[in-house]
C-alpha cells in the first residue's frame, strides 16, 4: 500500500512539487533558525569560556557599555573574602573612529546593504550593525597578576602582534586593536589595514597602535583597549566613575558563591560570573527561539494549508477510485491509511528538501560569516527535528482529506465515476 | 433466513440470492427518489441472471445493494445464506473482499497501476504474496492479456481494460460476480468477446453472475431475466433448469 501511495504522489508531479515548496520553505526556516541559534550559543559559549573572573556592573545594565559605578567601590570589593584581584574598567562606545561616528556607521551599513550590488560584501554589511567599536579603558597597574586576560592571549604572533599595554602606557594615547578594527579602518591613501606603529584617529585624537589581536569572536573583536586615564580624557569621564570592576577570586570554581557574596555586600550591583552570563544568555536565546518559532509557525500553517489543498484536490479527483477500492474490500481505515501515507510522504519529502535548502543556506552564509566567529551548523538532532516536524505537518494536513475520502459512500463514488 | 419470498416459494440450497420486498429511496436535491419499490426475486447458484430495464429503472441500485455497497431502506437481501441488511461494516468489507467481484461500465481501473497491479488491488491492504501475483497473471493470461501485464490502462484498448477488470473481479475467486453494463462503452464485436470471456470463466468457476444491462443481444435462453421498470419487478423469466445446468457444466 505504501508503494501505491508513493506512486499516487508521483502521478501528479506538478501539484506534489507545489505542495513540497509550500512546506519545505518553513522547514528551511525552522532548521535555519535553529542552526543560527546554535551558532550564537556556541559563539557566546566560546567567548565566555575565556573569561574566568566576575564582572560587576550596575544592576539592570544590559552591557558594561551602559553601566556607571562609583570608583571608590573598589576597596569595598577588595575587602570581600575570596576576592584576589579587583581592577576597574571603563567601557563606552567609541565616539568616532577615523572621523566616522557610530550613528553614521549604522546609517552607512544600512545604506550599503541597500545599494551595494557586490554580493561578496553582503556579509560585512550584515555584521556591520554589530561592528560598533567599543573603547575599554584598563588600569595596567592593577591588572598585574590577572589570570584570564583574553586580549593578551589573542595577540597576533611575532612582530605583527606588537605588545599589550603595560604600566609604561599610563596616560599615553596608545591602543591595542583587533585585526578586524585595523582592517575596517584602512589607510585612506593606500587602502592597507592599520598595523602596529600606525596611528588611529579616535574622537579626533591620534592614538598609536601598539598591539594587534584576534579573538575570532564578533563580540570581542570590536574592542579598542587603551589606558583608563587616556580613556577618561577621550570620553570625558571623571575619576570618580568607572563602568565595571573585573574581579578574580582566589578559587575560580567558587565564582558563583563569590558572586552572591558581592551582591550581598553591594546592593544595587550586579555581579556576573561566566556561568550566570551563560545562563542568562541561554534564557534569552530560549525566548528568542520561541519567538522565532512562533513566527515560523505562521509559515508552517500556510504550508499545512497547502498540503490540505493538494490532498483535497487529489482525493476529490479520485472519488471513483476510492469507490473501486471500497468495492474490492478496502475498509474505511484502509482508505484513510492510504491518503495519510500520501500526506506523510509529502511531509517527509518537504522535510528533506527543507533540510537540503537549509544545508545550502548555512554553507553559503558561513562563507560570509568567517570573520565574525559565528558558524551556522545543522546538528543531526535539528535535522531530525525538522524532518519529524515536516512529517507531522504533512500528516496533519492530510487528516481532513483522508477522513473525507474514507467517508465516501462507495455507490455514490462509483456512480460519480461512471457519469 | 427470516423472510420468505412473496410468491410463497421456499428458498432452497440452490438459491444464491434472495431479495425480499426491497425498497430503496434516497434524497436527490429537495425530493426523495424511490429507486426500488418492493422488489422480490431469487437467483439460483451458478446461474447467469440479467437485470434489464430502461435507464433510471433501479437496476443498478439493485446490483449495488447485492454487493453490499449500500443498504435497502426496507426489505431483506440474503446472499449465500447471509443477510446483507444486518451486516456490520467490517462484515460488509469482508464480504466485498472475499465473496463478491464487481465489473463496471467504465472499467474503473487505477491509472497509475499496471494491468497486473490493478488485478492485485484487493490484496494491497493485507499485502500481495507471490501466490496472489501468480493467480493474477494466470487470470490475465486466461483473458488473453499475457503480453499486456505491465501495461497501464492508458496503453490498453477499452476491451482490454474491461478484461483486466474481469480478472480483478475474479482474482478473489468470488461466489458472486456483479457486472454493471459491462459492455456499455464497447463496440458490439468487443462486447461479444467480453461476454464470451465472462460466460466461460463463470461456467468454469461456477460463479453466480448478475449482469445489469439495457442491451438484450447478449441474453440467451438459458439466462434468467429480471425486468425492472420504475423500481418494480415487471417480470422474472426463469430458464429451463435442465438447460441452464447443462450449460453451466
Amino acid at each position: 500500500m505504501w508503494r501505491f501511495a508513493w506512486r499516487n504522489l508521483l502521478t501528479r508531479p506538478v501539484r506534489t512539487l507545489l505542495a513540497l515548496i509550500g512546506l519545505s520553505i518553513p522547514i528551511l526556516g525552522v532548521i535555519g533558525l535553529f542552526s543560527l541559534s546554535n551558532g550564537l550559543r556556541d559563539l557566546v559559549g566560546d567567548t565566555l569560556s575565556r573569561i574566568q573572573g566576575i564582572i560587576i556592573v550596575r544592576e539592570g545594565a544590559f552591557s558594561p557599555v551602559f553601566s556607571d559605578l562609583k570608583a571608590d567601590l573598589e576597596d569595598r570589593i577588595r575587602a570581600i573574602p575570596g576576592v584576589r584581584l579587583v581592577t576597574p574598567e571603563l567601557w563606552k562606545l567609541a565616539p568616532s573612529v577615523e572621523g566616522r561616528s557610530p550613528i553614521g556607521q549604522v546609517a552607512r551599513t544600512m545604506a550599503g546593504g541597500l545599494l551595494n550590488k557586490n554580493k561578496k560584501d553582503g556579509g560585512s554589511q550584515i555584521q556591520g550593525l554589530l561592528d560598533q567599536p567599543v573603547i575599554v579603558g584598563q588600569d595596567s597597574t592593577k591588572r598585574a597578576g590577572i589570570k584570564s586576560e583574553i586580549f593578551i592571549k589573542a595577540l597576533l604572533k611575532g612582530s605583527e602582534g606588537g605588545r599589550y599595554l603595560n604600566p609604561g602606557d599610563i596616560g599615553e594615547r596608545r591602543i591595542v586593536i583587533s585585526r578586524k578594527v585595523a582592517k575596517d579602518n584602512p589607510h585612506a591613501d593606500t587602502g592597507l589595514p592599520r598595523k602596529v606603529g600606525d596611528s588611529l584617529d579616535i574622537g579626533g585624537k591620534d592614538f598609536e597602535i601598539v598591539g594587534l589581536y584576534d579573538t575570532g569572536s564578533m563580540f570581542l573583536d570590536v574592542v579598542i583597549i587603551m589606558d583608563i586615564h587616556a580613556a577618561r580624557e577621550l570620553l570625558q569621564v571623571g575619576e570618580d566613575t568607572v563602568s565595571t570592576f573585573y574581579v578574580e577570586g582566589t578559587d575560580p570554581s567558587a565564582n558563583d558563591e563569590l558572586t552572591l557574596a558581592i551582591e550581598r555586600e553591594l546592593p544595587g550591583m550586579d555581579a556576573r560570573s561566566p556561568n550566570e552570563i551563560s545562563s542568562n544568555f541561554g534564557t534569552l536565546m530560549n525566548q528568542l527561539d520561541l519567538f522565532l518559532l512562533a513566527t515560523v509557525m505562521l509559515a508552517l500553517i500556510v504550508g499545512v494549508v497547502g498540503i490540505i489543498n493538494t490532498m483535497l484536490m487529489s482525493t476529490t479527483e479520485r472519488f471513483a477510485e476510492f469507490g473501486v477500492l471500497r468495492t474490492n474490500g478496502w475498509s474505511r481505515r484502509d482508505v484513510l491509511t492510504l491518503v495519510s501515507a500520501e500526506s506523510a510522504y509529502l511531509g517527509f519529502l518537504a522535510g528533506l528538501v527543507g533540510y537540503l535548502l537549509a544545508l545550502t543556506f548555512t554553507l553559503i552564509a558561513n562563507q560570509f560569516l568567517t570573520s565574525t566567529g559565528l558558524s551556522l551548523t545543522i546538528t543531526p538532532e535539528n535535522a531530525l527535528r525538522g524532518l519529524a516536524l515536516s512529517v507531522a505537518m504533512g500528516m496533519l494536513g492530510g487528516i481532513y482529506p483522508a477522513w473525507k475520502a474514507s467517508r465516501m459512500v462507495p455507490m455514490a463514488a462509483i456512480r460519480l465515476g461512471s457519469h | 433466513m427470516s423472510s420468505l419470498p412473496s410468491d410463497g416459494s421456499k428458498p432452497d440450497a440452490t438459491t444464491m440470492i434472495e431479495v425480499v420486498e426491497v425498497r430503496k429511496s434516497f434524497r436527490s436535491g429537495d425530493r426523495m427518489v424511490e429507486a426500488l419499490r418492493g422488489v422480490t426475486c431469487q437467483i439460483q447458484r451458478g446461474r447467469c441472471a440479467f437485470v434489464v430495464g430502461p435507464s433510471g429503472s433501479g437496476k443498478s441500485t439493485l446490483l449495488y445493494l447485492l454487493g453490499a455497497l449500500d443498504r435497502p431502506t426496507e426489505g431483506a437481501i440474503h446472499v449465500d445464506g447471509r443477510d446483507l441488511t444486518t451486516m456490520s461494516e467490517p462484515q460488509a468489507n469482508a464480504y466485498r473482499k472475499n465473496d463478491v467481484g464487481f465489473i463496471f461500465q467504465s472499467f474503473n481501473l487505477i491509472a497509475n497501476l499496471t494491468a497486473v497491479e490493478n488485478v492485485l488491488v484487493p490484496f494491497f491492504p493485507t499485502g500481495v504474496t507471490a501466490e496472489h501475483r501468480a493467480q493474477a497473471v494466470g487470470l490475465l493470461e486466461q483473458v488473453g492479456l499475457k503480453h499486456r501485464l505491465e501495461h497501464r490502462p492508458r496503453q490498453l484498448s477499452g476491451g482490454e481494460q474491461q478484461r483486466v477488470a474481469i480478472a480483478r473481479a475474479l482474482v478473489k475467486e468470488p461466489k458472486l460476480l456483479l457486472a454493471d453494463e459491462p459492455t456499455g462503452e464497447l463496440d458490439s464485436r468487443t462486447g461479444d468477446e467480453i461476454y464470451r470471456i465472462l460466460r466461460r470463466l463463470q461456467a468454469q468457476r461456477q460463479t453466480t453472475l448478475v449482469v445489469v444491462t439495457h442491451d438484450r443481444r447478449f441474453i440467451t435462453a438459458n439466462d434468467q431475466v429480471l425486468e425492472i421498470q420504475d423500481g418494480q419487478l415487471l417480470s422474472d423469466n426463469q430458464p429451463q433448469p435442465d438447460a441452464s445446468l447443462a450449460r453451466s457444466h
